[in-house]
């Protein structure tokens, strides 16, 4: 892992939106060198509050093809309220994970009334006990889901994660919440999320209709009735979640030390509950502001989520896997670095160079022949070349005999008489004639040789008693022209 | 209607619309490539005459320098005469009294496809003589050159040559079709 990343994963921060008892709540939560800090907090007043219009109060855009907000390594997570969402465990034989999805599919299609194209399923297995893995599965209508992801598809969130889940991350961490199987109670104003932890995780939970406002009626027989179902309600819960010792299962009730709450634990414990309120502990969490009990209770389900979002480890029951896939950041590249089009441009080129290559070769030769045509006939044409192939095989044909007459009397010196030349194609040209003496015969030779376009200079010489001067026959080849095997000549 | 359509029908429709489009290219392509071959030869026919008639100018002046003049050739008979007539017209302005002139058939110029005539000429002449002829000889339209050539003159006493009278046998070429 490099440097920057490490500093990426410091700087972190998640900002986490929920709609809880009815109010979109959201806060940005920032990891600094492992310390949480809650950098604001925001809560719709509105109770029919628009997400888009909540997203956009909290700072985030709502467009989808705005550019992406890489700058802050900020992430984005929303909650689904779970009160749609029926949880339901089970045990299944300890087989592979394709084995393990068929039975849950198969089991959900016989438990719940809805035909598998209506519904979603998300599961995790946990515990191996006797060979049984026991499993979570969290079914929930297809439709409702899809309405929740077309509401905050808008502003991309990286992660839809369920509140429940949000609320036992929130009771491990800054609830005091050590227990390996526990009861954990979120009250809201009119619902509670009851949730069954083992080992820390999320293992069964249900939403039942009391909140905390049932608990505060006036009415002292309206309020006995509500204790009454409410602690009746909950014995029915954890007979549902197969809590065999009610008596010894602890029962967290989620409080912000209001007197409410405190009436919940009583009502709980009369009914035989190990129930007990859990506050929130403040010391864990920074702010810019000053942080307070009743703050972290009325966020506690957004900051569950961030920091379920924080935590890369987390197995979180993805209910929406096959509904929302957060589009991925991509990199936008130069359209030139797409092999589709640079092979389609190669290809339009290749195809363009055919064009013009077809097009100059029927063209050219056509162009060149109409000028031709306006200026000299195809006869004349003809005659043209004929004639001037002529003149270039005249040209290699014809020896400079002049030359060849000029070049032997500059190379003789005076006092040398010579009385034959002697040319014919294809043979050395001889020359006879005499010399007073041999230094004059080789001084001739070799002025002869000197000239350009004279080869192979060869003499014969007798000397004449008589006349007492030498007679010689000299050879020489001149130019192609004397060479016999040569046809190119000149 | 393309809703009905399974996946299979589909892709039959795709394969059948690549093939058509294959055969349309070969079709078109068989007869573009024949017409530019056709184009092509043609072009490279052209372009060989135009090399052998667009010569550089300085070759040219080179060429023109050893034939300032020629005539194309004729049929063997015609050319003959043509000429000898021509090579007796400048023996004469020369001043060279020579003997008959003889005629001869050469061999075949393997360069140019024509047959080679050969004219001998045999005289007794002064060297300057000599010298004229060869000299104008360039000026003879149907001359292709020189094949043979003999200058002879005997040596008189004390080295010396007389030049006023030496043997000349010269043997020159035309081209006849």
């Amino acid at each position: 892992m490099n440097n920057d990343k490490i500093n990426a994963e410091i700087r972190q921060s998640i900002v986490a939106i929920v709609k809880d008892d009815n109010k979109l709540k959201g806060i940005e939560l920032q990891n600094q060198d492992g310390s949480l800090e809650i950098l604001w907090t925001r809560s719709g007043e509105s109770t029919d509050a628009d997400w888009r219009e909540f997203v956009a109060e909290c700072g985030l855009s709502v467009e989808p093809a705005a550019p992406a907000d890489t700058d802050s390594d900020r992430m984005v997570v929303v909650g689904f309220n779970s009160a749609g969402t029926i949880f339901h465990r089970t045990n299944v034989p300890d087989v592979g994970a394709k084995e393990i999805e068929s039975i849950i599919k198969l089991q959900a299609e016989t438990r719940l009334p809805l035909s598998p194209d209506q519904m979603e399923m998300a599961w995790r297995a946990d515990h191996l006990q006797d060979g049984q893995v026991g499993v979570i599965m969290a079914v929930a209508r297809k439709e409702q889901l899809q309405k929740f992801v077309d509401n905050v598809r808008p502003f991309e969130p990286t992660k839809i994660l369920l509140s429940c889940e949000g609320i036992v991350k929130v009771w491990g961490a800054f609830f005091s919440g050590n227990k390996e199987t526990a009861v954990v109670l979120s009250t809201g104003t009119h619902d509670t999320q009851v949730c069954l932890v083992e080992n820390g995780r999320l293992s069964n939970a249900v939403v039942l209709d009391i909140g905390v406002d049932d608990f505060s009626t006036d009415g002292t027989v309206e309020q006995n009735e509500t204790t009454e179902r409410f602690a009746q309600d909950m014995s029915s819960v954890l007979e549902l979640f197969g809590c065999s010792n009610q008596a010894e299962l602890p029962v967290f009730v989620l409080s912000d030390g209001s007197a409410a709450y405190v009436s919940i634990v009583s009502s709980l414990r009369l009914a035989g509950l190990n129930a007990r309120v859990a506050l929130p502990d403040v010391n864990g969490l920074m702010a810019k502001s000053e942080l307070s009990v009743e703050d972290i209770y009325e966020y506690r389900v957004p900051i569950g989520l961030a920091l379920m979002a924080f935590d890369e480890t987390t197995d979180e029951l993805n209910i929406f896997k096959n509904l929302y896939n957060p589009s991925e950041k991509e990199v936008k590249k130069h359209w030139l670095h797409s092999p589709k089009v640079t092979c389609a441009i190669a290809s339009v080129m290749l195809v363009l160079l055919a064009i013009v290559t077809f097009a100059v070769d029927v063209t050219g030769p056509k162009a060149i022949e109409k000028r031709l045509e306006a200026s000299v006939s195809d006869t004349d044409m003809n005659q043209l070349v004929k004639r001037q192939q002529l003149i270039k095989t005249v040209a290699r044909e014809r020896p400079d005999l002049l030359d060849i007459l000029k070049l032997v009397n500059e190379s003789g010196e005076r006092g040398i008489t010579l009385t034959n030349l002697y040319f014919k194609k294809g043979q050395p040209v001889s020359i006879s004639g005499q010399v007073t003496s041999n230094d004059q015969l080789s001084r001739f030779e070799k002025n002869l040789q000197d000239n350009k376009g004279i080869e192979k200079v060869n003499y014969t010489a007798n000397m004449n008693a008589k006349s007492k001067r030498i007679t010689f026959t000299m050879t020489f080849h001149y130019k192609n022209f004397t060479k016999k095997a040569t046809r190119t000549r000149g | 209607m393309i809703d009905k359509l399974s996946k299979k029908d589909i892709r039959a429709i795709k394969i059948g619309a690549i093939a058509a489009v294959i055969i349309a290219v070969l079709m078109f392509g068989s007869k573009l490539h024949g017409r530019w071959k056709k184009a092509k030869t043609k072009g490279s026919e052209l372009y060989a005459k135009l090399d052998a008639i667009d010569v550089d100018q300085i070759k040219q002046a080179g060429l023109m320098s050893i034939v300032p003049v020629i005539e194309m050739p004729k049929i063997e008979g015609e050319q003959k005469f043509l000429f000898r007539d021509k090579l007796s017209e400048q023996l004469k302005r020369a001043g060279i009294r020579n003997k008959p002139l003889q005629v001869q058939a050469g061999r075949k110029s393997p360069q140019a496809g024509y047959k080679l005539l050969l004219v001998k000429c045999n005289a007794t002449c002064r060297f300057s003589q000599v010298l004229d002829l060869l000299a104008r000889l360039n000026e003879n339209p149907y001359l292709v050159g020189i094949e043979e050539l003999k200058i002879k003159c005997d040596p008189k006493k004390k080295g010396q040559v007389d030049l006023d009278q030496v043997d000349l046998d010269l043997v020159v070429s035309t081209f006849a079709i």
